[in-house]
């Protein structure tokens, strides 16, 4: 093309080009940021270690040595060991895997549920929203880990109950930010005119309006992974992990958590880092896409 | 020496048969000093005597009452400054205190504090008389007489009465209420009905068959048999904690703790500290850290793993008895990979003992021996070969039985040191090709409802429970591994052996040590043949106490006993 | 005004009443009868049954759910299944503690987080900025047994200058008392401060910005005066939001907190009720954390809509 034809035909960019150069320049931007980078590291390294973790431990997380038992840090065990004298430094490593499986399957579960309860009750209003609303009030006015602990004591600790009981509550709360969204979205023009060329509901509320609210709804995804790590090991350490031999942060706290007392800070206080380090970094990752799409 | 001779004879003479016979089994050697007086207050001889005699007649004279560790069973004895206010710390109970319904230590503690039993199962499980001045057995033990003391009143002035131990009793074993721990050790041994009081002193047992060990049965060993007024309904107990003990109540709070006094009008030697203070923890870390920070003077119970703090410092005094406190791994013998015993065998063989007992326990336990047997009883026969771990074995056992690299499902519960215990299990058992998957939840699932078909206690595979100490071991015998379901309530591994079962009969019929360890040593070899349940280790039950806390004294069911108790000036 | 409290009022009332609803059959699926776990797992069937009628529990669980709820509405919280002793009681105490850290940690924080936000606002985007806001978001977003243990280790075990347990013995005095609530309130302090900090820097930065602000400046009023009174007082109104929501967290949150200092509030009372199920006091204790919820939010929009009018005179200004 000429330049003078360049110039000359107005280019109409359908609207789902422009999406498309608006998340680019999203992703350019976050590389830019610095906070954004440091958590991309920080998860990367925990990623590595959830897959690789078997190759990387320089000993097997569930080898015991009872004789061995909560020994110092020391050149044979760098974090050094536990209560029944496995090395805290390979289960840090290879703990990775369990919060990093859980974690997102949770969230994901709970970001689809929620968006779609979101758009439902968001786009139809009346009473199926007010009384939908109403029972996700009363669930959310009493603390999640509450509602976590009384679900896992009714159906007892496992990886799945976890992940469902978390997607659950999880969804409740995005479904609000999602109605929110919804609420605004549907005044809008291309809402209307799609109602007026007959779509089907469910086809104005997927194929519409969703792509509308992405935004929110991975704002809300990479915010509640940091709540449902967070939330996990807060469980596994209240006692409510399943199987105490599969390296667990949350759950190696809690077990080596009685001997502070006596002394004992290694094998709590690296798995803690580990968490901390690991919900930080999702953190300034989520709060660095958000950003991005306030802008 | 003849005087002496001439003393030990008169004696002799007025002692019944199964007396005479405990005699001769010390002076002949066969059973320690210790034995003798813990068996001989079984039987109803005072401790006065037993000592005369076994000056008298010599013998071995095993005396030490300290562990391998070098653990005293009492605190130094010494003089203490009178009165004073001693702080226990001590596990919260699960239920209020109701004597029919209390199931665990801290319910325990409560009882004792202020209740006194028949008589006090001491460390070296010999029975010291309370309530009860003296028993004995009639020819054949089938019918017990006891001597209740006179003089007794209760905290509310009232006075004691043969009545009132009759009464106890039959609330504590009315299947129609009455308390399901009691009934675990007098049932199929006393039918409620047959205790009598022919007066104000005097009350007599007339049991279902002969039973060598009954006093033991309604001592402080069974931790529900607080000698309670006849007309207390038992659930209002909690209101005044009524007992005949040297310590009264002052107040009880749920949940948080409970202040005791002397008692000044108590029958025996008064209470030497002025108030007992006792709070409750709801786990075991914050006890410890409330005794290093001198927030108490007294742990009554306290796990090794839990308070490893305690015992590597020099300065706290470490009670240690020898109990038959312990796991049993079960696994059913009528499901498979555990049908053949050869694989059963194989699970025993795997583990190694040693390690575990100084792993876990840090030397503060006695190895198992695949059987209820605990070193600590005199019953048990030492003689009998310790299972020791032998890979190679097992490994053999398993390629036998066709069964190797089978896959199997271990549950438990995540109290105590279990989860420890099973996860080695399950390590132990992946060096011989066995792989355990575990599922660890909590008591309240592990056990629901206790019996056949609703309780993954009783239905699972395989399993780690954790039994208490008992004085003897009989209701391990009945009760865990017995064939006749009425009998076999606890029979996890769903184990049935007519041979056994027979066994089982006539050693809780026995009176005398020496055919006690006659059948003990045919159980505890078939026992070891079958393998239905590995009894990994049984061990002691450790307290705690400030070093200028003297004369404070433990039991392993969870009673303390701090009459004599005091600070070092 | 009135009108608006009352349809919050209604509102509340019943999301309260469907609460009571999945409180109450959402805890009939826990394991296990009432009455076994009461006489334990060795306790005959026979007895079971017999309690089981005694205290109702084999009826039907509409029945159930209407007498509970009936008596609750009477002020009859029922007895602790466990314990034997009035609801009431033990919820009394938990709360009056969960209260105490709970009134604690918000003296402490609120006027720290003000200040933070007051100060990063001020400072915008400069290295004080940086350092609180970024700072405070870290530390918010670390699980609270993180902190606590870590505080523990460096505090309780390494310094040596504070207790490791929150309670304090029976009959210390105030100063006492505090002493031991102070490791577990730094643990919320440390929770929530960088959410309080950045709402109000946030506000801040809103009303720093507002024409009202630029007009008292341009009066000539000195810059101390001006945030004194005018910046303050309307950026503090989303912090008053936000403080209120987190109270609903705080009672009942503090699980992971009482466990860890064991200490005896309401979160670890709901806990143990849940494993033991006494439902009694699990059903109360659950509503109560969700009615502290509720009545902190409904104040929370209470205090918003009550200030606002305020902004809106001030920007007319």
């Amino acid at each position: 093309m000429t330049i003078v034809e360049e110039q000359a035909a107005p280019i109409a960019i359908p609207v789902r080009d422009e999406a498309q150069i608006a998340r680019r320049e999203r992703v350019r931007l976050l590389f830019r940021s610095p906070a954004f980078v440091l958590g991309l590291v920080i998860l990367g390294f925990w990623v590595v270690c959830a897959i690789f973790g078997t190759l990387i431990a320089p000993q097997n997380p569930q080898a015991d040595d009872i004789l061995g038992k909560l020994t110092a840090p020391s050149a044979d065990h760098l974090f050094g060991t536990d209560r029944l004298g496995r090395d805290v430094l390979s289960r840090v490593i290879v703990g990775a895997r369990e919060i990093l499986i859980m974690a997102p399957v949770a969230t994901l579960l709970g970001t689809v549920l929620g968006t779609a309860i979101g758009l439902v009750t968001g786009y139809y209003r009346g009473l199926v929203d007010e009384v939908v609303m109403r029972i996700v009030d009363a669930l959310l006015s009493v603390p999640v880990i509450i509602v976590a602990l009384l679900a896992i004591t009714a159906v007892g600790p496992s990886r799945r109950t976890l992940i469902l009981v978390i997607g659950i509550v999880f969804g409740m709360i995005i479904a609000k930010t999602v109605r929110a969204a919804v609420l605004s979205e549907r005044e809008l023009d291309y809402v209307q005119a799609a109602r007026l060329r007959n779509e089907r509901a469910p086809y104005i509320m997927f194929a519409e309006i969703l792509p509308n609210v992405m935004g929110p709804v991975v704002v809300e995804f990479t915010v509640r992974l940091g709540y449902a790590i967070f939330t996990i090991a807060t469980l596994a350490f209240l006692g409510f992990g399943a199987d105490p031999s599969i390296p667990d942060w949350g759950t190696d706290i809690s077990e080596s958590y009685q001997f502070i007392s006596a002394g004992v800070w290694w094998a709590v206080l690296f798995p803690a880092l580990a968490i901390a380090t690991l919900i930080v970094a999702i953190n300034l990752i989520a709060d660095a896409i958000a950003q991005t799409f306030e802008r | 020496m003849d005087e002496k001779q001439r003393r030990v004879d008169e004696v002799r003479r007025e002692r019944s048969e199964v007396e005479n016979h405990l005699i001769d089994e010390y002076v002949l050697g066969r059973i320690t000093r210790r034995e003798l007086v813990r068996r001989g207050t079984v039987l109803g001889m005072s401790i006065p005597l037993l000592s005369f005699v076994a000056a008298a007649c010599g013998g071995d004279d095993d005396d030490g009452a300290a562990t391998a560790t070098g653990d005293g069973e009492t605190t130094a004895a010494g003089d203490v400054q009178p009165g004073g206010t001693i702080r226990v710390a001590l596990i919260q109970p699960t239920t209020e205190p109701n004597p029919l319904l209390v199931q665990d230590e801290g319910g325990a503690g409560m009882l004792g504090s202020t209740g006194e039993y028949l008589s006090f199962s001491d460390e070296n499980l010999a029975l010291q008389p309370r309530i009860a001045e003296s028993w004995e057995p009639n020819e054949d033990g089938s019918v017990w007489t006891f001597a209740i003391r006179q003089g007794v009143t209760f905290h509310n002035g009232a006075t004691l009465t043969a009545n009132d131990v009759v009464e106890t009793f039959e609330k504590l074993i009315n299947p129609d209420g009455g308390s399901a721990n009691a009934q675990s050790a007098l049932g199929g041994v006393l039918t409620p009905g047959n205790i009598e009081a022919p007066d104000d002193a005097t009350v007599v047992f007339n049991l279902d068959a002969p039973n060598g060990s009954f006093p033991t049965l309604v001592s402080s060993a069974n931790y529900n048999a607080i000698i309670i007024p006849a007309d207390l309904d038992p659930a209002d107990w909690g209101q005044t904690f009524e007992g005949t003990g040297p310590f009264k109540l002052q107040n009880f709070t749920p949940q948080v703790g409970a202040t005791f006094v002397r008692n000044d009008a108590y029958w025996g030697e008064k209470a030497n500290p002025d108030t007992i203070e006792v709070k409750f923890y709801a786990e075991e870390g914050p006890m410890v850290v409330a005794f290093q920070g001198d927030e108490v003077d007294f742990v009554e119970h306290f796990s090794v793993a839990g308070g490893k703090a305690l015992l590597d410092n020099p300065d706290v005094q470490v009670i240690g008895i020898q109990t038959a406190t312990h796991r049993q791994l079960h696994m059913r013998t009528d499901k498979e990979p555990f049908t053949d015993k050869r694989v059963r065998q194989a699970i025993g063989l795997s583990i190694d003992r040693n390690a575990l007992v100084d792993g876990l326990w840090e030397g503060r336990a006695d190895i198992g021996n695949d059987s209820p047997f605990a070193p600590v009883y005199p019953s048990t026969d030492t003689s009998v070969a310790q299972r020791e771990q032998d890979l190679e074995q097992a490994r053999q056992l398993l390629a036998d039985a066709g069964a190797e690299g089978f896959t199997v499902q271990l549950d438990t519960w995540d109290g105590f040191e279990i989860p420890d215990l099973a996860q080695l299990v399950k390590n132990y058992a992946a060096e011989i090709g066995v792989t355990i998957n575990l599922k660890i939840t909590d008591s309240a699932t592990y056990y629901g409802d206790g019996v056949f078909g609703n309780s993954t206690w009783l239905d699972s595979v395989m399993g780690i429970t954790d039994y208490g100490h008992r004085p003897v071991p009989n209701v391990y015998l009945t009760a865990a591994l017995g064939g006749d379901p009425k009998v076999g309530v606890w029979n996890s591994a769903h184990f049935k052996n007519d041979a056994y079962d027979e066994l089982v009969r006539q050693f809780v019929a026995a009176l005398d040590v020496e055919s006690q360890k006659g059948i003990a040593k045919q159980i505890q070899e078939l026992l070891l043949d079958e393998t239905p349940i590995i009894f990994p280790y049984f061990y002691n039950f450790l307290s705690a106490a400030k070093p200028n806390l003297l004369n404070a004294v433990s039991a392993a069911t969870g009673q303390f006993d701090l009459s004599k108790a005091g600070f070092t000036a | 005004m009135g009108r608006f409290l009352l349809k919050r009022l209604g509102l509340a009332v019943i999301t309260l009443w469907l609460l009571s609803v999945l409180v109450f059959f959402g805890t009939q699926v826990l394991p296990g009868n009432v009455a076994r776990r009461i006489l334990g797992p060795f306790a005959d069937q026979a007895a079971v049954d017999n309690l089981n009628e005694e205290l109702g529990t084999d009826q039907p669980l509409l029945t159930q759910y209407w007498d509970w709820i009936t008596d609750l509405l009477t002020g009859d919280l029922g007895n602790s299944l466990a314990l034997g002793v009035p609801v009431s009681e033990l919820i009394g105490d938990a709360l009056v503690n969960s209260l105490k850290l709970a009134a604690l940690a918000f003296v402490l924080v609120v006027p720290l987080a003000i200040f933070g936000g007051v100060l990063a606002a001020l400072r915008r985007d400069r290295l004080t900025d940086r350092v609180i806001t970024i700072g405070g978001l870290t530390l918010s977003v670390v699980p609270e047994f993180v902190t606590g243990i870590i505080l523990i280790l460096v505090f309780g075990l390494w310094l040596d200058i504070l207790p490791v347990s929150a309670q304090a013995p029976p009959g210390s005095g105030f100063f006492t008392q505090l002493k031991y609530l102070l490791l577990p309130a730094l643990v919320l302090v440390i929770l929530l401060f960088g959410y309080i900090a950045r709402i109000t820097r946030a506000g801040t930065i809103e009303s720093l910005d507002a024409d009202y602000t630029r007009t008292a400046v341009l009066k000539g009023l000195p810059r101390r005066t001006v945030i004194r009174r005018h910046v303050l007082r309307n950026s503090l109104l989303p912090t008053i939001a936000v403080v209120a929501t987190q109270t609903g967290y705080l009672i009942g949150g503090l699980v992971v907190i009482e466990t860890l200092f064991n200490y005896p509030g309401m979160g670890r009372l709901i806990v143990t009720a849940s494993r033991q199920k006494d439902m009694p006091l699990l059903e109360a204790g659950v509503l109560i954390v969700g009615i502290v919820f509720l009545v902190a939010m409904l104040l929370a929009d209470l205090a918003y809509s009550l200030l606002n009018p305020r902004i809106r005179y001030a920007r007319a200004e």
